[in-house]
């Protein structure tokens, strides 16, 4: 690496970009809304351009410097559909739009088909289209989705471009990246089920594409063909629960369907078991995509993708297409606006298996050491708490307690916001520790046989002490860590609190089945806060584990502006954002963001009671403990075990240097002893989930194929053999036609034409 | 016969013919110049036909509206019919309608496309001009009103083929080409045999005169009740099927596709999965649906059994094969299927997503073939495992792999997924949670897509260099020609077209299923109550 050249001048290209939307806003008349094609449509131009240039002028002095291989045009679509974005989300929380009116604007009837009835009769003109739908989550989400999809592209400017490894392939690695923000942004927008779909389908083919982005490694290859067929087991099943879906509804739009959850096609009242069964095909689709219990073994390995891509789509956005299937099928359930009584059972499962994952991979999550992985068990873990909040939410919806049931709701939805960020930035931290320890060892060993190739740079037990050389890293993934863990005021903690709350609510509210995912997630809180404080004891406090940790240095450029914004966004970004009424916002309780005419310390006031002393006596035990077991037990007990002080002479900046200092102040202790039970084995070989599947895959799809194959070729075909061998009529006459000689074939060929030609000629006269 | 569409179907029959027979006819040096220029003389006079069947089929921008055209009524018809053998009462009648014009838009597509992919060939004088005859005899099939010239025509189409396969073809040529012919030989005939049982219940039209039989061929005048006795109703019924399920083809009588596909040269697959395997289809509904739609709302489970074995069985046949083509062609074997599904679910949504696979898979397979062909012509095997990492190498015919796979397993915005959406869609209205077969089918197609994709283009553990097959004997591989990377850039680029923007030909197809469910099967739904 060496020098460190100012790149900012590269940023210039963009400067045309960024204008695009103020010109638009300020000639135009009509709503952003009518614009929001723009954010689909960009990415979708650019696709092309980075891909088939890339490919012409492969190896280009300027396309690789100016252009870093299609990054910058990549970061100019990006930019569009994220000027968009703002420009929308800032007509609908401050300027004229209302949340209420769900402007849909329609895009392309994709088909449109007719439909016989029972009756008999033919129902005309059904359109299957899309068009764009807005509402408090397609905001948040878009803006989730376009903000981090603009930032982790800066960062994998300064990320793919500066390895070698990645020389003159990186075109393809931005192309997939915008194609896969197509499909994000798509399936945000889009109006009704089916589009969600596709785009959601797009989104796969993308992860598949860049988890394989290395596709020369055997590892890659398999881990992404792992990804792609077992989210398309889900899909398969979302793609049946959408079937049902149209067969009741006649029409898979949002709004036509969410206009009145209980009346079918033709006014019939939904029934609530075929309605039960939709609902369960979808949720199948959505544990596939969001990798939760028992499809979750895809993630772990989808860690091989590049980081700014397991960044991306395996932390911050596509993982949540599942989230957001679920949190939009609310309505369905919502009896006390049109929903369908008798779905109770629902939101039971859905908690349950939000709650099973949620245990299950934060305990995982103890054994690894490789940080992605550590990383990867935790997006898991926390999305299933979002599930656990969403079935909670389910449940409360169907059991007619809509107060709480929004409020779970606003809270899960508010988690994921929170998670997305710290996990995003958690992400492009670690690809920077693990970018500049790459770097570091090459650095070290080179000219010998290029190191030693098992050296591992995501390996934390090749790490320690690096808060002394990485300060930005180190401060950007204390504060990620604390967000995810739910450090009382910063990030996560303002959505976890309410999910684990009111969670327990629904149990205290009589239903005795919550107390299983109830107590799971109270578990896990205490578990996330020893893994994730494991995970940056072992990085960053300590003395360095290996010599290459002295040689390391936060060098690269593009990388840190990302993980600055992100910080300031984790570490106060929920805060402030709970204080403007952000619940309320997300589960359609209120239209804008604000502070609801009180003052801001009286806001800030509230919010603190509510977090710390709520009403209910039981929840605030509920609350406290979580804070116990989150901030306190679990923390401490990751440094006891893995803490301690800086090499002597190395210190770290004001933001972390404290941390470093207390982690050593609690002693020591030796787990060598549980690190060698078999329960830690078993926790290292993923609890067995991924040898069952494999085993069971080999034992009977593969010798059903073989099986397949064997019988076609010689009971099928080996029976068409017969009869030609055996059949008596021409066996051997026909046979002695069929010389094999070209010249005779045209003979006879010709000779037979000419017959039907005289017969023609003579039949005629 | 001025008339376009006879103009479509005869020229490329007549030049073809013409540039096979007259270098054996000609002195020496003539001819020799033929025969250097017929190669370019045969693609553009494809070209030309292509882009006048283009300016046919979308006039609709200009004049004819293909939406609001009415079961049985036919656009482009020629003014009347021309006798041919008026003694027996075979006459010229063309005519296309929603269901024909998008195939014969597809052939007049996929001649110079595969032409252009085996734009090297050997022989090409005799190759190019051949491939133009198939054109003729394809499209005569396609746009035929009349059953005695559409089974010539139908016959017709085996003889290029067969020379295709016989001359071009691998090692074990001779085999696949006579195993091909004589087996969709026998099948026609037993359709054949349909056929004349029809022609003998057919009574005199007043247009045609002269006719000594007092019957004819005529389809137009044809209907479900010239046939008195049901039960030679259902006879006719099922010999049509034997003929058209062979064509398609449908399990158990599938076996000559994957040896015909492996034995022949690309083109011939091309055109073979493109083409040929949806005139099964298109006779289908033409013939056998359409006059005997009783019999079809009988034997519906008959229809369900065959697309659901050829779907499930052909997709688990397809994970056990170790031959790239075979495994494509299997692949054809399964989408097949799905039409079978589309037909039975007797919903306009379910045959137009039929017609729409007939078409899209059109698309797809020969993008498939020639991806497959790549692999024959430049690493010469087929061998699936035989190779690893050939991106590094061929990163065009990689990237073309990659859509076509992905394309014919049915991801969103690509051809295929429309027609399997419509489909399922309407198969869940008629036979409910039976989806879970197909729909699980799906993930079977994906598995063997992708093991196929893993084991040839990636995974060779070096950045550098791939793993290379022995058939290349150490030789440095090298990338698609130009004229492969162009057909393949413009297949790939049509199925994403026809993914996003489905509606170009889909809306037509569905208003003609809607005219079609209503004016020819919706009485006998309604007679043998069958509930929708």
């Amino acid at each position: 690496m060496g020098e460190i050249k100012n790149e900012y001048r590269l940023l210039l290209p963009l400067l045309p970009f960024l204008a695009i939307i103020p010109c638009i806003a300020m000639t135009t008349e009509k709503n952003p809304t009518d614009f929001a094609w723009l954010i689909v449509v960009a990415p979708f131009l650019m696709f092309p351009i980075i891909l088939i240039t890339g490919q012409v002028y492969n190896k280009n002095e300027t396309w690789k410097n100016t252009w870093k291989e299609g990054g910058i045009l990549g970061l100019a679509a990006l930019l569009v559909s994220l000027s968009t974005t703002v420009w929308i989300v800032y007509d609908y929380l401050i300027g004229q739009a209302d949340i209420e009116q769900n402007d849909v604007t329609s895009w392309l009837e994709w088909i449109s088909f007719d439909v016989l009835q029972s009756d008999y009769t033919i129902a005309q003109n059904r359109i299957l289209g899309v068009g764009v739908w807005i509402d408090s989550l397609t905001l948040m989400l878009l803006f989730v989705a376009t903000f981090l999809c603009f930032l982790i592209c800066w960062f994998a400017i300064g990320y793919m471009t500066t390895d070698p490894i990645n020389e003159d392939s990186n075109h393809r690695f931005f192309a997939e990246f915008v194609l896969f923000s197509l499909g994000m942004f798509g399936m945000v927008l889009a109006d009704n089920f089916l589009w969600l779909f596709i785009f959601w389908e797009i989104m796969g083919l993308c992860s598949y594409l860049l988890i394989g982005f290395y596709y020369w490694k055997e590892s890659a290859a398999a881990a992404a063909k792992k990804a792609f067929l077992t989210t398309r087991v889900g899909d398969v099943f979302l793609m049946i629960g959408l079937l049902i879906l149209y067969d009741i509804y006649g029409s898979l739009d949002f709004a036509v369907v969410f206009d009145d959850p209980s009346t079918g096609i033709g006014g019939m009242a939904v029934e609530s078991g075929e309605l039960f069964w939709a609902l369960m095909m979808l949720f199948i689709g959505a544990v596939g995509k969001s990798a939760q219990f028992p499809l979750h073994v895809w993630l772990p390995d989808a860690m091989e993708g590049p980081t700014p891509v397991s960044a991306l789509i395996h932390a911050a956005t596509m993982v949540n297409a599942g989230l957001y299937l679920i949190a939009r099928l609310m309505p369905f359930v919502d009896i006390h606006h049109h929903g369908v009584a008798g779905l109770e059972d629902f939101g039971l499962i859905v908690a349950w298996i939000g709650g099973i994952t949620a245990f299950m991979a934060a305990s995982i999550a103890f054994v690894q050491n490789d940080i992605k992985k550590v990383l990867a068990y935790s997006t898991m873990s926390q999305l299933a708490y979002i599930f656990t909040g969403l079935g909670s939410a389910l449940y409360f919806l169907s059991t007619g307690y809509h107060h709480e049931g929004y409020f779970v709701l606003g809270a899960s939805l508010f988690h994921l916001f929170n998670h997305a960020m710290a996990k995003g930035m958690l992400f492009m931290a670690s690809g920077s520790v693990i970018h500049e320890v790459h770097h570091a060892h090459d650095h070290l060993h080179h000219g010998s046989d290029h190191g030693d190739h098992d050296f591992d740079p995501q390996d934390m037990r090749n790490m320690g002490g690096l808060a002394s050389k990485m300060p930005v890293t180190s401060t950007a993934m204390m504060f990620g860590s604390m967000s995810i863990i739910g450090i009382p005021l910063i990030g996560g903690f303002w959505s976890k609190e309410g999910i684990i709350a009111e969670t327990w609510s629904a149990y205290f509210h009589g239903e005795p089945l919550m107390l299983g995912p109830a107590l799971l997630i109270l578990a896990t809180a205490g578990m996330t806060g020893f893994y994730m404080s494991r995970m940056w004891f072992m990085t960053f406090a300590g003395e360095p584990k290996s010599d290459v940790i002295d040689h390391v240095h936060e060098s690269t450029p593009w990388i840190k502006e990302p993980l600055l914004i992100l910080t300031l966004i984790t570490a106060i970004g929920g805060f402030a954002l709970a204080v403007l009424g952000v619940v309320d916002f997300l589960s359609h309780q209120e239209h804008h963001l604000s502070l609801h005419g009180h003052t801001l310390i009286e806001q800030i006031q509230h919010e603190l009671e509510h977090a710390f002393l709520p009403d209910d006596n039981k929840l605030r035990i509920v609350g406290w403990t979580t804070i116990l077991l989150s901030f306190v037990i679990g923390p401490i007990m990751a440094a006891r075990i893995h803490g301690g002080k800086l090499k002597d002479g190395h210190s770290a900046n004001l933001f972390v240097g404290w941390l470093v200092n207390l982690s050593g102040k609690f002693g020591s202790q030796d787990v060598t002893w549980l690190a060698e039970s078999q329960l830690a084995e078993a926790l290292d070989k993923r609890l067995y989930f991924d040898d069952l599947y494999e085993g069971i895959i080999a034992r009977t799809v593969i010798p059903l194929a073989d099986l397949s194959a064997w019988f076609d070729k010689n009971v099928i075909d080996g029976i068409i053999k017969q009869v030609e061998s055996k059949s008596v009529l021409g066996s051997v006459q026909i046979r002695k036609l069929t010389t094999g000689s070209a010249r005779d074939y045209i003979l006879m060929a010709t000779v037979g034409a000419l017959c039907i030609f005289a017969l023609l000629v003579g039949v005629n006269i | 016969m001025n008339d376009p569409l006879t103009i479509l179907t005869l020229t490329p029959l007549g030049v073809g013919l013409l540039l096979l027979i007259l270098p054996n006819l000609l002195p020496g040096n003539s001819a020799d110049t033929l025969r250097k220029v017929s190669r370019n003389i045969s693609f553009g006079v494809s070209m030309g036909l292509f882009v006048f069947a283009t300016y046919l089929s979308f006039e609709t921008f200009g004049g004819i509206d293909w939406l609001n055209i009415n079961m049985g009524e036919y656009k482009l018809m020629n003014a009347e019919p021309t006798p041919l053998i008026s003694s027996i009462g075979v006459s010229w009648i063309v005519g296309v309608d929603a269901l024909s014009l998008p195939m014969v838009w597809l052939t007049a597509l996929l001649i110079p496309l595969s032409m252009l992919v085996e734009w090297d060939a050997k022989k090409g004088h005799i190759f190019h001009p051949l491939i133009l005859v198939m054109e003729g005899a394809l499209l005569g099939v396609f746009v035929t009103l009349d059953l005695f010239v559409f089974y010539v025509f139908w016959e017709m189409t085996l003889i290029p083929m067969f020379f295709l396969i016989l001359v071009w073809g691998g090692d074990d040529r001779k085999y696949a080409s006579m195993k091909f012919f004589i087996y969709t030989f026998t099948a026609s005939v037993v359709m054949l045999v349909g056929i004349l049982i029809m022609y003998f219940h057919t009574g005199d039209i007043a247009g045609v005169s002269g006719s000594l039989t007092g019957h004819h061929f005529s389809l137009l005048e044809m209907n479900s009740g010239m046939i008195q006795s049901e039960g030679l109703r259902h006879l006719v019924w099922i010999l049509l099927l034997i003929g058209f399920a062979t064509k398609m083809p449908s399990v158990p009588v599938h076996t000559w596709l994957p040896d015909a596909h492996v034995q022949a040269p690309t083109a011939g697959s091309m055109l073979l999965a493109g083409v040929m395997l949806k005139m099964g289809a298109y006779g289908f509904l033409r013939v056998a649906v359409s006059l005997f739609p009783e019999s079809t709302v009988v034997f519906t489970p008959i229809l369900v059994i065959l697309g659901m074995s050829s779907l499930v069985y052909g997709a688990w046949v397809c994970m056990g094969q170790t031959n790239l083509k075979r495994m494509v062609a299997y692949s054809s074997v399964s989408h097949m299927g799905l039409i079978f599904l589309g037909i039975a679910t007797m919903q306009p949504l379910g045959i137009a997503g039929a017609l729409f696979m007939m078409f899209a898979h059109g698309l797809i397979s020969p993008l498939l073939f020639a991806v497959a062909g790549a692999f024959k012509h430049h690493y010469h095997t087929l061998e699936i495992g035989s190779m690893r990492g050939i991106a590094h190498h061929s990163p065009y015919l990689a990237a073309h792999m990659m859509l076509g796979w992905m394309a014919s397993l049915g991801l969103p915005l690509m051809a295929g997924f429309v027609a399997e959406v419509a489909i399922l869609i309407a198969f869940w209205m008629s036979f409910g949670w039976l989806v879970l077969l197909p729909a699980l089918t799906l993930i079977i197609t994906a598995v063997y897509y992708l093991n196929s994709m893993q084991k040839t283009i990636f995974e060779s553990n070096d950045p550098n260099h791939g793993i290379l097959p022995e058939s290349l004997h150490g030789e440095e591989p090298r990338d698609i020609t130009w004229h492969e990377n162009t057909s393949m850039f413009i297949l790939g680029i049509l199925t994403v077209l026809f993914g996003i923007l489905p509606f170009i030909f889909f809306d037509m197809m569905s208003d003609w299923s809607t005219g079609f469910i209503q004016e020819v099967l919706l009485e006998s739904i309604i007679d043998e109550g069958v509930k929708p």
